[in-house]
């Protein structure tokens, strides 16, 4: 397995799961708007921030306070946003181009179809109507790949790179999200309506991370902020949960060529959320906590960088 | 589809000049005569979704970017008959063996140039003549182990060999991939003729790759370089390193060591490859040996090459034989190397380093084509009879500064195969690009690629310049009938 594969296939797998996650909550939240009474509505400003693209949307939109239609097309298809959606799955067809011969010819064809798809119907993710029906396009499109790379790819080295680019990035995802319920998404009227919007949030954050039928089953109870964290922090069973995604790696590991550096910066993270307290988390805002774990991960995609694309 | 007045205006490979089908088209023909134009616009629109949706794409290079574009494909193959095709095969590995072993010579003892038959200057003038592989014996003799020989057909049906691509000859991925389309647009067809198959290649040419290994008995470890991503035929190098299940590798990908051994960087560590099947130009191939400012090569390569520790495809220097001027030799090579009379004709060519040829041609410049000898891909030529009088002009002064590096041919009337017009077939010039593989035995494609020019009369097929391609079926009449 040459570095420069392996460091693309793993970039390829974390784009592809990034985007189906971007499409997912997106598609969520315009939903959530719908259910909002008159004068209630999403505060999209915050999305852009938590998917990283703060400041390019003040250099093109300034400060004034941005329309629904402005922030998704540019969180989707804005050709000047690099990590609008858009972009992301682009990213992902470039990544897999230049290591094509590795990967089953029809993982190509469905990512390239993806990418045709976008580009040529970028106008649709303005429009509301046309949106569910666009977003669930890329959702089904990322879900396609993911099952061609279950299915078709064989177990190898090459193999282990991918799965580990889909598991950092699903927990870093998910931590994401659930910053975005925690920078208060839904703008209430007034105090009375800010708890019944609480629990409108948290549904909707599951949602996003298709969760919350899961969340039902396990639970049997009503969402509520400490459960709901407790379930995407610490649920062993539930894949998009950060802990599952962190045994994943833990699985990986063993099988990929031993690297002490990775091990030590993994035994960190997977401690940060052992040690985390939902009870306590649905207290102070889970804001300060998801910080230090997207830095935990960050330094574990670093470890992963430099000792095995770097060599 | 009305064939009733398709007629061209030299041959053409699927109707004859009476209008009648040739007996290797008749069943194609047939066929799309009996399919209604809207059912051929769907099936050409099937065609180019494949394409495009299979990423068949090269890349051009225009106002300072690289765009990717899909290769024009057209529907209707272009058809040979098999006992032709046996003739032009063997014709072609003639013509590779003496190819084979005038590198060898010229890189060794030059008995060819000792007995007078090649003349010495024209090597000292060759920019393809790579001083630094003298004296070298690559593995088996063979120097070309891949070769695209570009073939075309005149008004009067003979074939005639135009050029040998010695160097990295490009476009065979499109040759399996054009058939990939057409089975899925004419499966019918596929059914009831004898169309011969023509995805052994990358099997093939494993086979010729692994030939070479310094290491016989162990598997070995094999890639490909590619010179990356914005090169034209990227997608080709891709293809074929995925078809044939070996590493595809940039030049920052290997590293030569000390001992004179080349690796890959992996992320177990260092791993030893033993053959290379480089897609990079000679220039490029080694900082140490040639442009001391190339980041596509490997610096040390050619140490290791020298050194028998690393296998090249094809090797440095091979396309000494790749030249416009020297391809004229290639008739007297075979008789002086095989004692054999050429069975594939030669394009007539002058060459204008010789004092009476270059007289005919300064004079015949209207008639002419004028090559660069080293140019590729189209570039650099001039068509006289459509040319100005100014490019002619132009012409007469490039060829009186630098004779060594031009010459002409007549302008052959280049045949044509019908294309999907308008509303009716319209006849396109277009030509033919087998591929030959050299190791111990002569590998020759099942046809090959044909090309053609998309726009009304032009005689320009190369992609880089509005061309696009054709399936090519080599078909048994007697097992059909």
């Amino acid at each position: 397995m040459l570095s420069r594969v392996a460091d693309n296939l793993y970039w390829f797998s974390r784009y592809v799961r990034r985007a189906e996650n971007m499409a997912r909550l997106i598609d969520v939240n315009g939903q959530i708007q719908l259910d909002l009474p008159r004068g209630a509505h999403i505060a999209w400003r915050p999305l852009v921030n938590t998917l990283g693209a703060g400041a390019q949307f003040e250099r093109l939109h300034g400060g004034e306070t941005p329309h629904e239609a402005d922030v998704v097309r540019f969180l989707l298809v804005e050709p000047d946003n690099p990590v609008a959606l858009r972009n992301v799955v682009s990213h992902a067809r470039e990544t897999l181009r230049t290591v094509r011969e590795t990967l089953p010819q029809d993982c190509w064809v469905a990512i390239n179809d993806l990418h045709l798809y976008i580009e040529s119907n970028p106008e649709r993710a303005g429009s509301r109507r046309h949106r569910p029906e666009f977003l669930g396009r890329i959702v089904d499109g990322c879900m396609h790949v993911s099952a061609l790379l279950t299915a078709n790819v064989s177990r190898d080295t090459g193999y282990q790179f991918l799965r580990l680019g889909t598991a950092i990035e699903q927990a870093d995802m998910t931590s994401r999200i659930i910053d975005t319920a925690a920078a208060g998404l839904i703008q209430a009227r007034s105090d009375d309506d800010a708890e019944a919007f609480q629990a409108m949030q948290w549904m909707g954050v599951l949602r996003s991370l298709a969760a919350y039928q899961m969340y039902r089953r396990h639970l049997r109870q009503k969402v509520s902020v400490e459960l709901a964290l407790e379930f995407l922090l610490k649920n062993r069973e539930f894949p998009r949960s950060v802990l599952f995604c962190l045994s994943r790696i833990q699985g990986i590991l063993p099988q990929m060529p031993p690297r002490r550096q990775v091990e030590q910066v993994f035994r960190g993270a997977m401690g940060l959320v052992f040690d985390a307290n939902p009870t306590r988390l649905a207290v102070v805002g889970p804001g300060s906590f998801v910080d230090r774990l997207q830095q935990e991960l960050a330094a574990l995609h670093g470890a992963v960088h430099e000792s095995y694309f770097q060599a | 589809m009305d064939w009733t007045r398709y007629r061209s205006s030299t041959w053409d490979e699927l109707v004859a000049s009476d209008g009648q089908p040739r007996p290797a088209a008749r069943p194609l023909l047939d066929y799309l005569s009996g399919l209604s134009r809207h059912e051929l616009t769907e099936r050409q629109l099937a065609a180019d979704v494949t394409a495009r949706v299979m990423g068949i794409t090269f890349t051009v290079y225009s106002e300072g970017r690289n765009v990717d574009r899909t290769l024009p494909f057209d529907l209707i193959p272009r058809v040979i008959e098999r006992r032709e095709w046996e003739r032009t095969a063997a014709g072609l590995r003639q013509r590779m063996r003496a190819l084979n072993l005038f590198i060898g010579d010229i890189y060794g003892d030059q008995k060819i140039i000792n007995d007078n038959v090649f003349p010495r200057e024209l090597l000292k003038e060759s920019v393809n003549f790579r001083p630094q592989c003298v004296g070298v014996k690559p593995p088996l003799g063979v120097w070309a182990h891949i070769c695209g020989s570009d073939l075309v057909r005149d008004a009067d049906g003979t074939l005639y060999a135009l050029e040998d691509n010695l160097r990295i000859p490009s476009g065979v991925s499109y040759m399996i991939e054009n058939r990939m389309v057409a089975k899925r647009v004419f499966p019918e067809l596929f059914e009831t003729s004898a169309i011969l198959p023509v995805d052994n290649y990358p099997t093939q040419l494993y086979d010729t790759l692994a030939a070479l290994s310094p290491r016989p008995g162990d598997t070995p470890v094999i890639a490909l370089l590619t010179p990356g991503i914005f090169n034209s035929a990227y997608f080709e190098h891709c293809y074929l390193a995925q078809s044939m299940g070996i590493e595809l590798v940039e030049g920052g990908d290997l590293f030569v060591g000390d001992d004179d051994v080349c690796y890959m960087r992996t992320v177990y560590g260092p791993k030893r490859v033993d053959v290379i099947y480089r897609r990079v130009d000679d220039m490029f191939l080694d900082p140490e040996v040639f442009h001391p400012d190339s980041v596509l090569g490997v610096r040390g390569l050619i140490r290791s090459w020298r050194a028998g520790k690393v296998a090249l495809a094809n090797a440095p220097g091979a396309g000494v034989a790749d030249d416009k001027v020297v391809f004229t030799y290639v008739p007297k090579m075979i008789r002086y190397y095989l004692g054999e009379e050429p069975i594939l004709p030669n394009v007539p060519s002058y060459l204008c380093h010789d004092a009476k040829d270059r007289a005919y041609v300064l004079a015949h410049l209207d008639q002419l084509v004028v090559k660069p000898a080293n140019e590729s891909g189209g570039y650099g030529m001039l068509i006289g009879p459509r040319a100005t009088k100014r490019e002619r002009e132009k012409f007469r002064r490039l060829i009186e500064a630098d004779p060594r590096n031009y010459m002409a041919q007549p302008t052959l009337s280049l045949s044509t195969a019908p294309i999907l017009g308008g509303k009716e077939p319209e006849p396109r010039h277009l030509d033919l690009r087998p591929f030959i593989l050299s190791r111990e035995d002569i590998f020759v494609t099942t046809g090959g690629l044909t090309r053609v020019a998309m726009q009304k009369g032009s005689l320009v097929v190369n992609s880089s310049q509005g061309g696009g391609a054709k399936d090519t079926w080599v078909v048994d009449l007697e097992e059909a009938a």
